[in-house]
């Protein structure tokens, strides 16, 4: 009875004096992320919003110190993540990298995030772009929020339409006004018989399946949706661009030195090389700006955007403030606001985006933008799709290039190699 | 011998358990090695994010990972010999089967499935524990859901674990045969192991069997042969009182009646020839007759109950109430309205064998529940009267008990009567003499 009473003591003190040094000890959150763009753009400081962000947070939360590794390179963030987890010393909040999403969401690496915002009164996920959201989800559960995203646009050769006396095309254009504009831009300007202007560069079946209303996979990454009407317009349009240029492969420098009219171009590059460092030294020969992507017949002028996410360890230590830590960077519409000056990024918030003071900040931050109206680029965040991230989705769409690609060339008939280039994806896929 | 073959036996049983525990210890600790030196391995070559790709979980960091298929195969010995003390109770016992279970699969998991063999140490302790019919299920059920848990073929669990051949697919094919084979081995030597100490483990509960069975033989034949003697030593008992009862017969009846026969032959003789001599010579013979009496008496005194012999009357009879009572639970009550002094032994002892045979018929006959005794005095004699609240007797008809008492009372010039009323009642009378003591004469006449 003695024995065990001492014993119980010994216990109840033990108990006390770790609960006592559990709950006095410091609190250090770690976040990681990569140097450099997300969007694989010359970026200044990678770290400055970040540090905005872990100022604000440790003024909210005093006796909570925030630590961030810097200096890893985008190329070896997602090996070095890996290599986090598996050490189990993983930071608490970290960019989880779109091809990894999938993989630690399954592997239950991602805290889930409705168990905190579904008690957070304080958060509301309708404020987020939809598709940007949902990029952070994984079987309809959501595993990470975007903090920005950017849209792909069209780039416009203003210099070279006015030189052909073509009125730059409206936001609402189609692939009709597209190819009308190509084949009159498609020329030899010096004589010499070969064509040496061209209409487009770089516009890959991708953007066009895109724009007509073409989704690449089921759901669940088993099936492929290749083989329909839609794709035979896409491949039908590809051919005709091939067509236009005569069997010329159209070169960057091509397009470097303003002989090319259009080129799909995202809005962090539009961002970067639009002010004043980037305009002398790449695009200085001729006035540009971006507008939307042409619609298909079957689909409207939507864009690709590529949402940057962050999530939580599920086994952090600290959820609940590393759920708060995530708001502040993701949800707080004053650090939001930095991703307008401070990087190349688009906030993923849409009222951050739309609000006033934003179109002001974004003319501030990107000299030269004065014709980019927020507004607009807005509603191509909204008319959005993102790219597939399942395991394999990268490799079949390789694969598919390569297909499509010869189709393109050899002019076959489309239905019948369709439906082949979607039976080898689908044997890969279902592997 | 036979005791030293089986504690042989059991020791070997022991042996091969020891060996059972610290191989799959040595196996885990070599698992448990090999999956965190691949992953430190994994980490420094670069190749965590490959790595990962291919398994369905991110496994525990390393030394955690160890320490924990360390610790919990650590915790899961402690938990066996727990389970194999003898002194568990049954509640205990599940307990720490239940825990023995989930530290079990605990360990599994954190091996990532790669060695299922623990799941046979937990299996070796139910069945040591394996008590019979009522177990049977239980431990049905319960190996049931290990096989399946260990299953490495069940999705649900291959899910969540990073398989073995993720780790072994990080190095060359040829050294990645080496290791496939070296863990099958390793299995199948652990089988081999478990499958020995089960052949053990019944054997040594058949010789256990077989032992008991032969105990239970031996106890009957000494039970057997307790009774015989018991009924021999009963035989020899008997025999020799009756020895001793002939014997005083003999010496004091035969001697006191033969000295009076041959004292009355003379008397037949001189009676005519001379009357005073004859007389003289009866008034000898009465001598003897007296003294043989008194030898009589002494011997009989030899033959009184116990208590009687120590205790005095009263005590004696209070004292067997209160035993009878207490032994059947049967109501007795003693109201003594007054006690004759300085009762002669032999009175005494028929006082007392009418209490007892009374209050046995009361509750062997009558089934009653509750019995009355009362005893008193009137001038010149005793009374008793039991009265009981049974069922009476249905022909009043002296049964051996009630001949046994008038016979008793008889030969003190006593009367018995009874009657039904409200039960069965008794009334026993025994003359006395003026002083409270019986006329001497006629006590001398009766013994």
């Amino acid at each position: 009875m003695k024995r065990g009473f001492a014993l119980y003591v010994v216990f109840l003190l033990l108990f006390t004096v770790a609960l006592s040094w559990y709950l006095t000890k410091p609190k250090v959150l770690y976040v990681g992320l990569f140097a450099g763009s997300n969007w694989d753009v010359p970026e200044g400081d990678s770290y400055a919003m970040l540090e905005a962000a872990i100022e604000r947070f440790e003024k909210e939360h005093p006796g909570v110190k925030v630590k961030y590794v810097s200096g890893i390179r985008k190329d070896d963030y997602s090996e070095w993540l890996a290599e986090q987890f598996l050490k189990g010393t993983e930071p608490d909040v970290f960019v989880v990298p779109g091809a990894d999403f999938d993989l630690y969401a399954a592997s239950g690496a991602l805290y889930p995030l409705a168990r905190s915002a579904s008690v957070d009164a304080s958060f509301d996920a309708s404020v987020y772009y939809k598709s940007a959201l949902d990029y952070g989800k994984w079987q309809g559960q959501s595993y990470a929020l975007p903090v920005g995203a950017v849209p792909t646009l069209m780039f416009v050769n203003k210099s070279l339409l006015a030189r052909e006396g073509i009125a730059i095309p409206a936001n609402n254009w189609t692939w009709h006004d597209f190819m009308q504009i190509c084949r009159a831009v498609t020329r030899d300007t010096d004589g010499d018989g070969r064509i040496d202007q061209f209409g487009v560069y770089d516009y890959t079946w991708r953007i066009a399946a895109l724009t007509n209303g073409i989704k690449f996979f089921s759901a669940d990454g088993r099936t492929a949706n290749l083989a329909d009407k839609k794709m035979e317009e896409v491949l039908r349009f590809m051919q005709e661009i091939h067509e236009v240029n005569q069997g010329q492969e159209v070169q960057a420098k091509d397009f470097d030195m303003g002989k090319v009219a259009f080129r799909p171009f995202t809005f962090a590059e539009y961002r970067t090389y639009k002010p004043y460092p980037w305009r002398i030294k790449k695009y200085s020969s001729f006035e540009w700006d971006c507008i939307k992507l042409p619609a298909g017949p079957s689909g409207r002028n939507s864009s690709l955007i590529q949402p940057m996410l962050m999530g939580i360890s599920a086994r952090s230590h600290e959820q609940r403030l590393a759920w708060e830590l995530l708001k502040t960077i993701c949800y707080d519409p004053a650090v939001q606001e930095l991703m307008l000056t401070k990087t190349q990024g688009l906030p993923a918030r849409r009222d951050v985006v739309e609000s006033p003071q934003a179109q002001a900040l974004f003319n501030e931050a990107t000299p030269g933008s004065e014709e980019m109206n927020l507004k607009t680029v807005s509603e191509v965040m909204d008319d959005s799709i993102t790219p597939s991230k399942f395991a394999r989705c990268l490799e079949a769409l390789h694969l598919a290039d390569n297909k499509l690609q010869h189709i393109i060339r050899e002019k076959d008939s489309l239905s019948s190699a369709l439906s082949q280039v979607q039976k080898e994806i689908n044997a890969y896929l279902q592997q | 011998m036979d005791a030293a073959v089986k504690s042989e036996g059991k020791s070997r049983l022991l042996r091969t358990h020891g060996l059972l525990v610290w191989y799959n210890g040595l196996v885990v600790l070599l698992m448990a090695g090999f999956m965190s030196i691949t992953q430190e391995k994994i980490i420094s070559a670069m190749a965590a994010r490959s790595f990962l790709a291919t398994i369905p979980i991110v496994p525990l960091p390393t030394a955690k990972g160890f320490s924990l298929a360390v610790g919990s195969y650590v915790l899961l010995m402690l938990l066996g010999s727990l389970c194999r003390r003898r002194n568990l109770s049954n509640k205990n016992l599940y307990f720490v089967i239940m825990a023995e279970i989930v530290t079990c699969l605990i360990l599994m998991h954190s091996l990532n499935l790669g060695y299922d063999g623990v799941v046979l140490v937990v299996v070796a302790d139910l069945m040591f524990r394996y008590q019979g019919k009522n177990q049977g299920w239980l431990l049905l059920v319960t190996m049931l859901g290990l096989y399946f848990m260990a299953s490495y073929n069940l999705a649900l669990f291959q899910s969540h674990v990073a398989p073995f051949d993720a780790y072994a697919a990080y190095y060359r094919s040829d050294v990645q045969a080496v290791l496939w084979a070296i863990k099958n081995g390793l299995s199948s030597l652990n089988i081999i192991i478990f499958v020995f100490y089960m052949v053990l483990l019944v054997q040594d509960k058949h010789d256990e069997k077989e032992r008991i069975a032969s105990l239970n033989k031996q106890l009957g034949e000494a039970n057997d042969r307790l009774r015989a003697y018991a009924l021999e030593a009963e035989h020899t008992a008997e025999t020799r009182e009756r020895n001793r009862l002939a014997r005083e017969i003999h010496d004091t009846l035969g001697h006191a009646l033969s000295g009076i026969a041959t004292g009355l032959d003379a008397c037949i003789v001189l009676v005519d020839a001379a009357p005073e001599a004859a007389k003289a010579q009866l008034a000898k013979i009465r001598e003897t007759a007296r003294r043989g009496i008194v030898d009589v008496r002494r011997s009989v005194k030899k033959l009184r109950p116990d208590d009687l012999e120590k205790l005095p009357l009263r005590q004696a009879v209070e004292k067997l109430i209160f035993e009878y009572s207490a032994s059947s639970g049967m109501q007795t009550k003693l109201v003594v309205l007054g006690w004759p002094k300085d009762l002669r032994p032999d009175v005494e002892d028929v006082i007392y064998r009418i209490v007892q045979e009374g209050i046995t018929n009361a509750n062997r006959h009558g089934q009653a529940t509750e019995v009355v005794i009362t005893i008193g005095t009137e001038p010149g004699r005793l009374y008793i009267i039991m009265a009981d609240n049974g069922k009476g007797c249905a022909e009043l008809k002296d049964g051996f008990g009630l001949r046994h008492m008038r016979e008793r009372l008889e030969l003190l010039h006593g009367r018995l009567r009874y009657w039904n009323d409200k039960g069965f009642t008794l009334e026993a009378v025994i003359p006395l003499g003026k002083a409270g003591e019986q006329v001497e004469k006629q006590g001398d006449e009766h013994i």
